[in-house]
Order: structure tokens, then C-alpha cells, then sequence
């Protein structure tokens, strides 16, 4: 009595099916009808779904189908559609490492996929560097995955904006989403942890449900302060830029965080114990109004029909008490505020208010950032931060204050071009509509019309053979500046300078040795700590160069053969945006730019 | 081998329990309780059942899987005992390490055999190293491939296969 696979019980094919990848598991099914039944149980498809699959995009309200029953959702069609979007995600990745030309509508392809393509692309972020093009896929992996967080939180933003009512931790969240160091993955993150706290604070106070409001007002205040939830150390400078970020405040283990993500934080929490707690408008420094239940005042008693209790105020950023009234109230008299001012300064702050307050203290911070000592510099990607200030305001203050918004969007394009390339397709679908009249609307459109011409033209063939002078360095070879001590990789050359004019007398050009007339390379390179000077430079705008790309004549040019580990790690990845890997034998990247300069 | 007799001659120097069992073929197999509980169904029929000395039948199975399955309980003995809480994490580790593979290496008739066995004597461990053998005969082949290979009759129309495949044509991009 031979036992063969199809007499098999159920349950042992199940166990066995479990151990199949999903395209085995639809080749078994294949065979015979014995097989066709147990591969197409929802409760297998369903365990494919959960196993294969870290995110989902939001239009397939997964965690809402994995909480439901079981045969309400076509399982294997839902893995199905979610496979061909990984597929066609790593196709798109494929393509841009194929060839210079045609990448912005494979861009496109994998952002407007959202979540559903980030599975792919964190596979790919983290392949394995026996790859042959290790380097190229995870650089591009990484630009596309921070571009993806990039288009969440500028539609969260621009939803906002339109009119939807959002929750104010999504909405903060969003900028954390611009800060690859933050590690936020998702805005539902925030409310995880958020409900985390909330839940250990209903741990703490068992009994909450029967305090007065402003009992409980206080209670949450505490339970934030004693486990270092709310306000800054004494120790930490206040205008650190990660002070702004509620991603960070609520993942690093020292909770700092300024009075607005502090309130956020603290009425996040107290609406989970019952309490109407919101920020508050007042100035400088954000509060929370706390609201009664109606029929009663804040301790609970009953109030004659008609009348409403008035409201508390608490300043969870440094008290676990609340703030009298009159405190504010006289505050605000000093600044001389007028009593219509008054009663707006001490009301509901609404989300779109709060979102922008964020963002003028983000740009606040980065103007500290200058007169902070060098020890207190901050880990903070300080261009992801400024751009994430520089949209939120423009999507949010648009129609309201238009020097502010003219001036964001120079600093937004100038980004763009030097170093957020890849979000094109945000610009033109959120920012353009906005523009419509302004005098530099044509100017603009031009600029992306370029781009994207830049994109469809095939790149012209520079070849080394039909030079008449001698290229003496190849792209991929690594070399140190003469004068600067840098190093630096090549990605291109010139058989003289070929920068304007105005910039040959800028940079001093004819006082070398050789002049313009010599072999230019262009290069990439990473200067730690680049960042700093960069950001106050008042006049910022004409100041911006793109922070990794120079271009040095040949004399200046000493050619080194590293090991791969002497070359800085941060140089290492960017260059995958020209390189497929690094070859030990010659100690050159191998390009990936053949398509521009075929040269082995 | 000598692993096998090393560590029989420590089992001797303890003077462990000894159990006999006498298999479906009327085969009397000794086997020390430590080793023989690793099966969950034997571990529960000793709790119950007074120690009478006499061998316990196993219907189910013959002598020469018991054998191949003991040989596996007594190299497995150490392991920590399964949680059972592993389901998430199954599929992503179809490797089998490097002892099970060899154990594995067995003809289908004993691989399946030893499957059942396991799945009946109730050794999580065991079904878990079977069932992933089988899976990794069948990754990477196509339908045909896996009929051949584990003699499946195709009992569908070739109009029922031409719809099948159709359907199925995603999984192929991969």
C-alpha cells in the first residue's frame, strides 16, 4: 500500500500548501481537481496576504478585511491584485536602471501605486550586495521610497486643505514622513502608538470614568509627564529641530517635543479617556483648551439649563495642573492683544492652523540651528525638514499670504531641481493648480517642461574615441581634489569646461594652470556637514547648489585606487545613482550610465 | 554513528525508562521514555495509562518508519519543545537544516510514511521537516513537472485545464 500525495488527509496537504510559495501553490493546483479545492481555501489565501505583505495601500482597508469574516473577502483575488502591483513595481524599478531615458513615467507607475509598492522597493532597498547592481537598486529603491512617504503627506496635507476633516496626529505625522532618519513608516503608526499610551494610561487610572473632567484633565497630564511623555529636558536646547517632529517624540526614548506636538500628544490622549481636549491658539506657545461635557461645568456640576460650562486650560509641554484662565488672560493684555483677538487667541485651534504653526517652528528651529554649539547638531535631515515646512505652507496658507507663498515656492522649485528630482509629478499635480496668474507661472512651467524633455530624450553619446585630445580618467574611478582634499567619483567629462561664461570668471577658472582649455570631469561627491551653512544663508535661493555634484578640471584631479571601505559609506550609496557596483579588481564603480558614456 | 552510541552509552550510565513498542509489522522496538516523548500522543497515553511493562501498540505504524522515526526523536531530543505559536513565521523558513535534510533523503514511499507517522504520533517537529520536504519538491515545477514527480492522475478536461491555467497566469510573473 504505496500512500501517494492526493490520498493524503486535508489537514496534512494544508500543512504542506503552507510551506508552498503562492506560484506553487497555483502549479499543485493545477494537477488535479483533488488539489484545486484545498489551494483555493480562503483561510490559505488569507495567510499568503498577511505573510507576503507588510503594507497595503489605503483603498484596500486591509486591517478592516483581516478583522472581518473570513469569507467575506476573495482572498486570492486580493493577493493576486496586490502580487501584480509588486511586480510592477520591481518592472518599473528594472526600467529606471535600465536606462537614463524615460524614468519619470516609471516614477509615476510606482508613487501612484502608494503603498501597495513599497513592499517591492524595501526588497529591493535591502538586496543583497552579490547583485550586480546592488548599489543602483538600492539608491533608487531609497529616492523612490522616500518620494513615496513624500506623496502621503502631501495629500494628507492637500485633503486637509479641501475641506476633509483630518486627524491631527495624521496631520503632524505627515511631516515626519519627509524625515528618512525619523523611521516612520506609516502615519497609522502614530495612532498605534498613540493608542498604545492611551491604553497604558487606562491601566494606570482604572477608575477614571468617575473623576471630573478637570480631574481627569489632570490625570492625563501627570500620567504624561512622569513616564517623560510631554516637554523637553532641561538639558536639550528648546529649538532642536527634532522638538518638531511627533514621529520622533513619540518613538525616541527621550519624548522631547515641543508645546504644540506636546498638546497633540497630550489631547490625543485625553480624548480616549472622554475628555474634549483640544490645542489652543494661544500664542507662542500652544495650550489646550479643555472642553465641559454640556449640562455640567468642569467639576462636574450641574449646570441650569441653557448655560455652558466654561472651558479649562492645561500646558501639558510643563504642568500637570491646569493654567488659570486669568494667567492667560493677562499674558495676552501685555502683548496688547484687542478683546476680539483675545477670544480667538483663547479658542479651538483648528487642525489647518495647527499644521502651519508646525511648520513656522520647523523653519524657526532651522534658523537656530546656526547659533546652536556643534555638539547640539541635530540628526535630522535638515533639507527634508525644510522642504516638508516648505509644503505644508504653500499647500495650506495658499490664498492667505501670498509674499510668504511666492517666496516657498522658489525655495520648493530650487529644491526640486537640486535635490527632490524624483518628486516632479508632485509639484505639477499639487503645486501647478495653485500658480495659475502668478508672474512666474510660465517660468515654472517651463522648468518642469524641460525636465521632463531632459527625461524623454535619450542621452547624447559622449565617446572617448572620436576626442581628439586624451580623456585621461574614467567614470566610475575615485580620486582626491589637490586643493580641497575631497574625494570624489567621476560620472562624466568634458574636453574643456563647459560651464557658462558668468560662472568661468566665478570660480576663477582661467587662473588654472591648464585654463578652460583642459578636460573637465563632472563629480559626485558627499561633504559631511555640508548642510549647516547651507540652510541660513539668508538669501538661500541664489545660494542653493546641488550639494553633490561638482565640477573639477583634470589637473586638480589625484587619482586613487581605494579599497571599497575607505571611501565614506554616504559616498558609497549616492553613487549608486550612477553605479551598479564597485569592482574590487579595477577599484572603480562600474557604471550605469553606458547609455551617456560607453566606455568599459 | 558514533554521536548514536555516544550517546546511548550516557542514556545506559542514567538507567533511563525504558519503553517497548511493537509496531503494525509485529516488530518490538526499545525505546528510552525521553526519546519516545518527543511524540505528543505517546507522551499523553503514558500519563494515562499505568505502567504495565507491556509494549505498546502502534497500529499505525511499521517497523521500519518507527525506526527512522525514533532515529529522528533521539537527534531531536535536546530541541526546545515547540511553541505552536509559529504559524507567521512558517513559510519563510523552508530551509531545513543540514541533518534533516539528510534524514529526509529517503524514498517518496518513506518520506510520505514518515509524514503520516509523525502527523499521527503527533511530533510537531518531525510533520514540519516532512511537509516542507514536500514543498520543496514541488517549488519550482510546473503541473506536468509535479504530476510526474509524485504520479498524480490528471483527472481534469483539457477544457478544465485550459480555464485553470488561464486563471492562474499571474502567478507566472514572478
Amino acid at each position: 500500500m504505496v500512500p501517494y500525495l492526493d490520498c493524503f488527509p486535508e489537514e496534512l496537504l494544508r500543512h504542506i500548501i503552507r510551506y508552498c510559495q503562492p506560484y506553487s501553490t497555483t502549479a499543485l493546483e493545477q494537477t488535479a481537481r483533488r488539489f484545486r479545492e484545498v489551494t483555493n481555501e480562503p483561510l490559505l489565501w488569507r495567510y499568503y496576504c498577511l505573510s507576503d505583505f507588510k503594507y497595503w495601500a489605503q483603498e484596500h482597508e486591509f486591517p478592516k478585511k483581516v478583522a472581518g469574516p473570513v469569507l467575506s473577502v476573495n482572498w486570492k483575488s486580493l493577493y493576486k491584485s496586490k502580487h501584480l502591483r509588486y511586480r510592477a513595481t520591481c518592472r518599473s524599478l528594472d526600467g529606471i536602471l535600465a536606462t537614463q531615458t524615460r524614468r519619470l513615467d516609471k516614477i509615476q507607475t510606482i508613487i501612484d501605486l502608494g503603498y501597495d509598492a513599497k513592499d517591492a522597493l524595501l526588497q529591493n532597498f535591502s538586496v543583497h550586495p552579490e547583485v550586480e547592481d546592488y548599489l543602483a537598486r538600492r539608491y533608487y529603491a531609497e529616492a523612490l521610497l522616500t518620494s513615496l512617504h513624500r506623496s502621503v503627506a502631501v495629500r494628507e496635507w492637500a485633503r486637509l486643505k479641501n475641506g476633509e476633516e483630518l486627524a491631527l496626529d495624521r496631520l503632524l505625522g505627515a511631516f515626519d514622513l519627509f524625515i528618512p532618519k525619523s523611521g516612520l513608516k506609516s502615519l497609522d503608526e502614530i495612532s498605534d502608538r498613540l493608542d498604545g499610551i492611551s491604553m497604558l494610561m487606562n491601566l494606570a487610572y482604572p477608575a477614571i470614568d468617575r473623576l471630573t473632567t478637570r480631574d481627569k484633565a489632570r490625570a492625563v497630564a501627570s500620567f504624561l509627564r512622569v513616564n517623560n511623555l510631554t516637554g523637553i529636558e532641561p538639558d536639550k536646547e528648546y529649538h532642536c529641530l527634532e522638538h518638531n517632529f511627533l514621529g520622533i517624540a513619540l518613538s525616541d526614548p527621550r519624548h522631547n517635543s515641543l508645546p504644540l506636538v506636546s498638546a497633540t500628544i497630550y489631547c490625543y490622549v485625553a480624548q480616549r479617556v472622554g475628555i474634549d481636549a483640544r490645542p489652543c491658539g494661544f500664542p507662542f506657545h500652544v495650550h489646550v483648551i479643555v472642553l465641559p461635557p454640556s449640562g455640567c461645568d468642569v467639576d462636574g456640576n450641574i449646570l441650569e439649563a441653557g448655560r455652558q460650562g466654561t472651558p479649562m486650560y492645561m500646558d501639558p509641554f510643563r504642568s500637570d495642573l491646569d493654567t488659570p484662565v486669568a494667567d492667560l488672560e493677562y499674558q495676552l493684555a501685555f502683548l496688547g492683544t484687542s478683546p476680539t483677538e483675545q477670544a480667538n487667541f483663547l479658542g479651538v485651534s483648528q487642525p489647518l492652523e495647527i499644521v502651519l504653526r508646525c511648520s513656522k517652528n520647523i523653519l524657526n528651529s532651522l534658523r537656530h540651528l546656526a547659533q546652536i554649539s556643534h555638539k547640539e547638531l541635530t540628526s535630522v535631515d535638515v533639507i527634508g525638514a525644510k522642504y516638508a515646512a516648505i509644503w505644508s505652507s504653500m499647500l495650506l496658507s495658499y490664498g492667505t499670504r501670498p509674499t510668504e507663498f511666492r517666496h516657498n515656492l522658489q525655495w520648493l522649485i530650487e529644491l526640486l531641481n537640486t535635490e527632490f528630482p524624483l518628486d516632479i509629478h508632485l509639484v505639477e499635480q499639487y503645486v501647478i493648480p495653485l500658480i495659475h496668474g502668478l508672474p512666474e507661472y510660465q517660468d515654472i512651467l517651463q522648468s518642469l517642461h524641460a525636465m521632463r524633455g531632459m527625461d524623454e530624450i535619450p542621452r547624447r553619446v559622449k565617446r572617448r574615441s572620436s576626442q581628439v585630445s586624451e580623456i585621461k580618467y574614467k567614470v566610475g574611478q575615485v580620486f582626491r581634489h589637490r586643493r580641497y582634499g575631497y574625494r570624489a567619483v567621476i560620472t562624466g567629462w568634458d574636453v574643456e569646461c563647459g560651464a557658462g561664461e558668468e560662472r568661468i570668471r566665478r570660480m576663477d577658472i582661467d587662473y588654472l594652470k591648464g585654463g578652460r582649455h583642459q578636460n573637465f570631469y563632472h563629480v559626485l561627491y558627499v561633504l559631511l556637514g555640508f548642510c549647516f551653512g547651507y540652510v541660513f544663508d539668508a538669501d538661500l535661493v541664489s545660494s542653493v547648489e546641488d550639494r553633490s555634484i561638482r565640477y573639477v578640471a583634470e589637473e586638480n584631479i589625484e587619482h586613487m585606487e581605494p579599497e571599497l571601505s575607505d571611501i565614506p559609506l554616504a559616498l558609497v550609496f549616492v553613487a549608486g545613482k550612477y553605479f551598479k557596483r564597485w569592482d574590487e579588481l579595477t577599484k572603480t564603480f562600474v557604471s550605469n550610465i553606458q547609455d551617456e558614456y560607453p566606455e568599459r | 554513528m558514533s554521536e548514536q552510541t555516544e550517546q546511548n552509552a550516557q542514556v545506559e550510565q542514567s538507567a533511563p525508562q525504558i519503553l517497548t513498542f511493537c509496531t503494525n509489522d509485529n516488530a518490538i522496538l526499545e525505546v528510552e521514555r525521553d526519546v519516545a516523548e518527543r511524540s505528543v500522543l505517546i507522551r499523553h497515553l503514558l500519563e494515562d495509562l499505568p505502567a504495565s511493562g507491556q509494549a505498546i501498540p502502534l497500529q499505525m505504524v511499521n517497523e521500519a518508519v518507527m525506526k527512522k522515526v525514533i532515529e529522528w526523536c533521539r537527534h531531536h531530543q535536546k530541541d526546545p519543545p515547540s511553541t505552536g505559536d509559529d504559524d507567521d513565521s512558517r513559510r519563510k523558513t523552508t530551509d531545513i537544516e543540514e541533518w534533516d535534510q539528510k534524514f529526509m533523503q529517503v524514498d517518496q514511499e518513506m518520506l510520505f510514511e514518515i509524514i503520516l507517522a509523525a502527523n499521527f504520533l503527533d511530533i510537531k517537529g518531525l510533520l514540519d521537516v516532512g511537509c516542507k520536504t514536500v514543498a520543496n519538491m514541488i517549488k519550482g515545477k510546473s503541473p506536468e513537472e509535479i504530476r510526474k514527480t509524485f504520479n498524480i492522475q490528471n483527472d481534469f478536461t483539457p477544457e478544465e485545464e485550459d480555464q485553470i491555467r488561464r486563471e492562474n497566469e499571474w502567478a507566472e510573473d514572478r
